[in-house]
């Protein structure tokens, strides 16, 4: 999986390439908490080129989320393929977690 | 003619996840399955494969898990057979989903899924292995028989 970070006047954007699963959310899960740690608080993923995911994904997504709402920011998903976000809904993750169209929708949610 | 069995061997590391998706997506092209089956497919046994090596084996040994699909009439039929310590994912407590974000928790969420995506999941243990047995049934807009015959 290839994650691409950017920085959009100061939200930081992570954008998944691939599949994530328990083989490969470890780095993902690394990434994103060095962000957090070095002071991120408002934050997208885009799922846009990601194929897959898996509980293990759903993990890194939740506990990256409670992280950030401890330090009062927030974390916008967007653009997710029909399959990534059934299985979202089957988790029954769609009722706490920000998922939203597209990356404008996302860049206007904060 | 595609061939409606395979069988393949997994070993005990998550980065045979890979060769499992592989597997699974060139049997279920050869069989005519759409893309939301074979991702489907693919995240049960993802779920259960995981949990079999995450928590199946106390010690640091390779082990094999064989996994098994065949197709018979409109059914995918799965069995995956590994030797590690028992374990019934079928009696595994369902996640509270209706929680809010900060009593939310990960535990069988893996299960959870696999159950869902899967119409059937068995278990069985049988000389000293765990035999989970899952079946999922072809939608009619999916024609996996007749491209078999093409």
């Amino acid at each position: 999986m290839e994650i691409l970070e950017e920085n959009h006047g100061g939200i930081n954007i992570f954008k998944l390439n691939g599949r994530l699963d328990s083989n490969t959310s470890q780095g993902f899960e690394k990434k994103i908490f060095q962000a957090i740690d070095d002071g991120s608080k408002n934050m997208i993923i885009d799922f846009k080129d990601l194929d897959y995911i898996s509980s293990a994904g759903l993990r890194v997504i939740l506990k990256a989320t409670k992280a950030l709402k401890r330090e009062e920011g927030k974390m916008l998903l967007c653009d997710m393929q029909d399959y990534v976000k059934e299985v979202f809904e089957i988790a029954g993750f769609d009722s706490f977690l920000p998922i939203v169209g597209t990356m404008d929708d996302a860049l206007q949610g904060f | 003619m595609a061939k409606n069995k395979i069988t393949f061997k997994l070993k005990n590391k998550l980065s045979e996840l890979d060769t499992l998706c592989q597997n699974l997506e060139r049997f279920g092209e050869s069989i005519g399955l759409s893309p939301k089956f074979i991702f489907e497919t693919n995240l049960a046994l993802d779920e259960l494969f995981t949990n079999i090596i995450s928590y199946g084996y106390s010690d640091k040994k390779v082990h094999i898990i064989t996994v098994e699909i065949s197709l018979q009439n409109n059914e995918l039929l799965f069995s995956i057979e590994d030797d590690g310590l028992p374990f019934n994912p079928t009696e595994v407590e369902e996640p509270d989903l209706g929680c809010s974000i900060e009593e939310c928790k990960i535990g069988g969420l893996g299960i959870h899924l696999a159950k869902n995506l899967m119409d059937e999941v068995c278990y069985q243990r049988c000389k000293e292995k765990n035999i989970l047995t899952l079946k999922k049934k072809i939608q009619e807009s999916q024609p996996a028989k007749k491209r078999m015959k093409g």
